[in-house]
């Protein structure tokens, strides 16, 4: 495998590797302002005619250990012995979400299918019933990661694109096919519970009302003070919410919150929140925070192997909540990952509204919040392939 | 100097592309790390807060629940206890043992007064300790049924089909124990015993009471009678022949009303015991109600020599004096007796015929026996004829009055007429009262009949001269049966006849009989202005205590003492004594029986006031009477 990675910025344009003619895939992430209007994706399409072109928006780009707001991080992939298919599905409504999800599934499914990247709409979609479609199609024996892009702070717009301008409402699945190809996960959080544990009184699907009888949204309020309470939804991300159902406290996940309704009191999550399950709140430590990081690139890197042809990538899908805590010392946390993966493995990503990956439990494919969730893609050398 | 890695990165931020550093940039850079870590740094310190206050809440509320918890258990170990205590109080407090086993029949709970019941130590009724140790244990303690040998094994077999039962269990003692066994739902029973000694004993009581006369312990009527039917099968099977005698004591009645029943009781009692004693045990000796007994007897070939055998010596017995209390009691019986299977084959029949013995005996005066005879069936029917006959005799209006003069021995004149009624039968002819006023008495006409005389004589002697009173006898059964005041007063009101001409003569039967009530009617009659005469005195009786209970006017000295007079000193001291109390008294005294001038004489010697006999004419209807002086010449008394 080949792998060139590239960038483009509003005054230099693209930096482009030597020779990409002969690459299969390019991923984009950038800014949903640098992708909007579709300029350069014609670009990108020009420079990789025969290449799969897929790519976000984001809450922040990463391009090795760093971390950039305005430009577009990119990578050209090309492969030697991996067959590629790509697959995109109108996510039309929260709703559909799961029908969506196994529409990819089925698009994407074939006997020597070995790992699927999806990228999805970030604010109309219900990740984990994405996540549940697809899995309910493909099974736990193919992993599935990615996530769902961002714009920024901001909350109001997504873009994806897959082989077409990055456009809202869409959800996109890479299929990677053959015995070459070796896929690596791992996802981690590396927050802190802290506080009471607290029951969910009142929700409905992904929307929440109320812990304890009273409203959630006032705690939140409370918790974060009235100027950050100004920022929500955004600054919510500050205090993941950890639920868990109380019968099964090991199979627990953190929650992204998407939006807030001040009428309503509720709050909306990018996963449900079912009624009666217990949650508590979480806060960051830069140094732990980038600990966790650490510990799913580890994952990530073992899934791979040592017998690697080539070059590998790994694919980081960190939650803009992350970015939103540690703010500069964002990049301790690629720092970390960096040194996880050595020389060998550039990293490239971007920061989510939602990580999606394989429960380091179950198994089952299902989406995560506030984690960095690592992908890495390599061919074995051939001596390797089954 | 070594950098900071956030500086180092800030300073690379800040670098221009020609390597210099762009300071502006540096600057804003650091700014704003300060102001996120500021704003990091307060958030961190808000949410600790804020999470210390939460936690401390929360836990103010667990120590909450916890108090409010610890009281609520606290309460319901009270209230346990309180139960506890409570039903322990009602388990030893039971009169009945209890006793609760497990499924594995080991003792869970007993009460102190199943141990009590079975004499069993407190060691022995521990809870733990096995059904088969203790029945042991009862065993030999000695309280088992009969057969200790399998009490056991049957109780334990019992208690193992997992039923309820009720069993009542005599011990060797002769107490009688009851067990309810309940089997409990999971296994284990409940068993309540109880000593039922007592309720056992008064069913037996009770059983023996429905059978028994209470007071004298005899067996009773309907026992009588059940032998009967015994002794019936018995002849008819084996031939095997049986004497009933029916018994009716002589005075007791006098007893009773004199005595008092406590006397009348303990009479009955030694009575019984007397009969018993003159019998087998083989007999059945029963008492029928009141003064009446009867004795069921077998009997072999000599049948009626055993019989009178037997009557003899029971007339023996109840003629024998008793002492009860001090007071020397004679008393008879008469006896009727019946010889199955002659005198009968059912138990009506006999019992029908005995009374007629009964009847006969009693009328042919008392302290007798008689055996039945078929005649004394026609007698009883010629006796029923006769009730009938005197029925009519009041409506078809038979009877007449006949007067006998009672004369003031002084003046010789006619102080009083007695009436005497006659029965005028369309077919016999005129019958005496001695004939039909016992069978009267006996029917209860006595009082139609004695209203019938009281009225008639009142209404004829209103037409007679003013100083002429006119005389009659109130039976005692008149007496017992309805009140002679209203009686009197209406049929004077109705004859218009001045009480103070009428007198009512009495016997001594009177005063014997509820004498309380009859002296006060008495009084009553005499408040009225009616004389009270005390008739035939000097037999019966004749205490003098009568005189005193009673302010007689008259007292009139049965003819017997009359007749006697002249041959008997004896009977003239009597008379002249009863005189003398008289005059002390200011009673007056009739002499009844004079029929000669002689004993005419001496009573007016004696010192009587009155005299009444044939020497003053037969008694004879109203029309024939006449009201003049009686004048004495030559020994006649002629009416002048």
């Amino acid at each position: 495998m080949r792998v060139a990675q590239f960038s483009w910025s509003e005054d230099a344009g693209w930096a482009a590797p030597a020779s990409n003619a002969d690459s299969d895939l390019v991923f984009f992430f950038g800014t949903r302002q640098a992708l909007a209007g579709g300029d350069r994706y014609h670009e990108l399409r020009a420079m990789f005619p025969r290449a799969h072109i897929v790519g976000c928006s984001t809450g922040g780009q990463i391009h090795d250990d760093d971390v950039t707001d305005d430009d577009i991080a990119a990578a050209a992939l090309g492969f030697d012995a991996t067959r590629l298919q790509v697959a995109s599905e109108p996510a039309a409504a929260a709703d559909r979400s799961r029908a969506c999800g196994e529409a990819i599934g089925r698009s994407l499914a074939a006997p020597d299918l070995v790992g699927v990247f999806v990228l999805s709409d970030g604010l109309n979609v219900n990740g984990s019933e994405l996540a549940a479609g697809i899995s309910s199609v493909l099974g736990k024996r193919v992993p599935i990661t990615g996530g769902l892009a961002g714009d920024g702070a901001d909350f109001r717009e997504t873009l994806v694109g897959a082989n077409c301008v990055p456009r809202k409402h869409l959800v996109a699945g890479v299929g990677f096919y053959g015995a070459a190809i070796r896929i690596g996960h791992g996802s981690a959080g590396g927050w802190d519970e802290f506080g009471p544990r607290r029951r969910i009184t009142k929700s409905r699907g992904n929307v929440l009302f109320e812990f304890d009888g009273e409203p959630a949204l006032d705690l939140y309020e409370r918790y974060l003070g009235e100027d950050e309470a100004k920022g929500l939804p955004g600054s919510g991300l500050l205090f993941p919410l950890r639920i868990f159902d109380p019968e099964r406290p090991q199979h627990d996940i953190v929650r992204t919150i998407l939006a807030i309704d001040r009428e309503a009191r509720s709050m909306t999550f990018a996963g449900d929140v079912p009624q009666d399950w217990t949650a508590q709140l979480m806060r960051g430590h830069f140094d732990r925070l980038a600990a966790g990081a650490a510990s799913a690139a580890r994952q990530a890197v073992d899934g791979i192997g040592e017998a690697r042809s080539g070059d590998s990538l790994a694919i980081l899908v960190s939650c803009i909540g992350r970015r939103l805590l540690m703010g500069q010392h964002t990049a301790d946390e690629l720092e970390a990952t960096s040194a996880e993966f050595g020389p060998r493995i550039p990293q490239l990503g971007f920061y989510s509204y939602g990580e999606i990956s394989p429960h380091r439990v179950s198994g089952v494919c299902e989406l995560h919040n506030q984690t960095m969730t690592v992908t890495t893609i390599a061919e074995a050398a051939e001596s390797a392939r089954a | 100097m070594p950098v900071h890695k956030l500086l180092a990165r800030q300073l690379a931020k800040a670098a221009k592309p020609s390597g210099e550093v762009d300071l502006q940039a540096l600057l804003a850079l650091v700014s704003t790390a300060y102001e996120q870590s500021e704003a990091d740094r307060q958030r961190t310190d808000r949410s600790i807060a804020l999470m210390i206050g939460e936690l401390e809440q929360l836990n103010h509320g667990l120590d909450k629940l916890v108090q409010e918890r610890t009281a609520e258990l606290r309460n319901r170990e009270f209230e346990l206890q309180a139960q506890n205590l409570r039903f322990d109080a009602a388990i030893e407090n039971m009169p009945q043992g209890l006793c609760m086993f497990d499924r594995n029949e080991r003792l869970i709970v007993c009460n102190a007064r199943y141990g009590e019941i079975y004499g069993l130590s407190p060691a022995q009724t521990k809870p733990g300790v096995t059904l088969r140790s203790i029945l042991e244990a009862r065993v030999k303690a000695g309280y088992h049924p009969d057969e200790p040998h399998i009490y056991v094994e049957k109780i334990l077999t019992k208690v193992r089909t997992g039923q309820p039962y009720y069993s009542e269990y005599p011990m060797s003692d002769g107490r009688v124990f009851a067990i309810n066994h309940r089997p409990m739902t999971g296994g284990g029973w409940v068993a309540i015993h109880q000593d039922i000694t007592a309720q056992k004993q008064a069913e037996t009581q009770i059983a023996f009471m429905a059978r028994h006369d209470g007071l004298t312990g005899l067996a009773n009527r309907s026992v009588l009678l059940e032998k009967m039917e015994e002794a019936l099968a018995r002849l008819r099977r084996h031939g095997s022949p049986f004497t009933v005698f029916m018994l009716d004591l002589d005075l007791f009645k006098i007893v009773n009303d004199s005595l008092g029943h406590p006397v009348g009781d303990e009479l009955l009692k030694v009575v019984a015991a007397r009969l018993l004693a003159c019998t087998r045990e083989t007999d059945t000796v029963a008492r029928l109600g009141g003064d009446e007994f009867a004795i069921l007897a077998t009997a072999d070939d000599n049948q009626q020599g055993a019989a009178i055998a037997t009557a003899n010596r029971l007339l023996a017995a109840i003629s024998t004096p008793f002492d009860l209390d001090g007071n020397a009691i004679n008393i008879g019986t008469s006896i009727g007796i019946v010889l199955a299977p002659t005198h009968g084959v059912n138990v009506e029949q006999l019992i029908k015929n005995a009374d007629l013995a009964l009847y006969k005996a009693k009328a042919e005066g008392r302290d007798s026996y008689r055996i039945f005879e078929p005649s004394m069936g026609l007698e009883a029917i010629t006796r029923r004829a006769h009730q009938s006959e005197l029925r009519n005799a009041l409506t078809n209006d038979e009877f007449v009055l006949h007067y006998h003069p009672i004369v003031d021995v002084q003046t010789q004149e006619t102080a009083s007429v007695e009436a005497l009624i006659r029965w005028k039968h369309p077919q016999r002819g005129m019958i005496s009262p001695l004939e039909f006023i016992p069978l009267a008495e006996e029917t209860g006409l006595i009082n139609p009949i004695g209203e019938w005389v009281l009225r008639k004589a009142c209404a004829d002697a209103a037409h007679w001269p003013a100083n002429v009173k006119v005389s009659v006898n109130l039976s005692a059964v008149q007496f017992r049966r309805l009140c002679p005041i209203d009686n009197v007063r209406s049929v004077l009101d109705e004859t218009g006849l001045p009480p103070e001409r009428l007198e009512l003569e009495i016997t001594e039967t009177v005063l014997l009989q509820g004498s309380e009530d009859n002296v006060e009617t008495l009084h009553q009659l005499r408040a009225m202005g009616i004389a009270i005469v005390l008739d035939d005195f000097g037999t019966g009786y004749s205490s003098l205590s009568y005189l005193r209970m009673f302010p007689f006017d008259k007292i009139k000295i049965d003819r017997s003492f009359v007749h006697e007079l002249a041959k008997n000193e004896h009977s003239a001291s009597i008379v002249s004594a009863v005189a003398g109390l008289g005059r002390s008294l200011r009673i007056g005294t009739v002499a009844e029986g004079v029929e000669t001038e002689e004993q005419l004489v001496l009573i007016r010697a004696a010192g009587c006031t009155h005299a009444q006999g044939y020497l003053f004419g037969k008694p004879c209807p109203a029309a024939e009477l006449n009201f003049r002086r009686f004048v004495q010449r030559n020994h006649k008394i002629k009416v002048a």
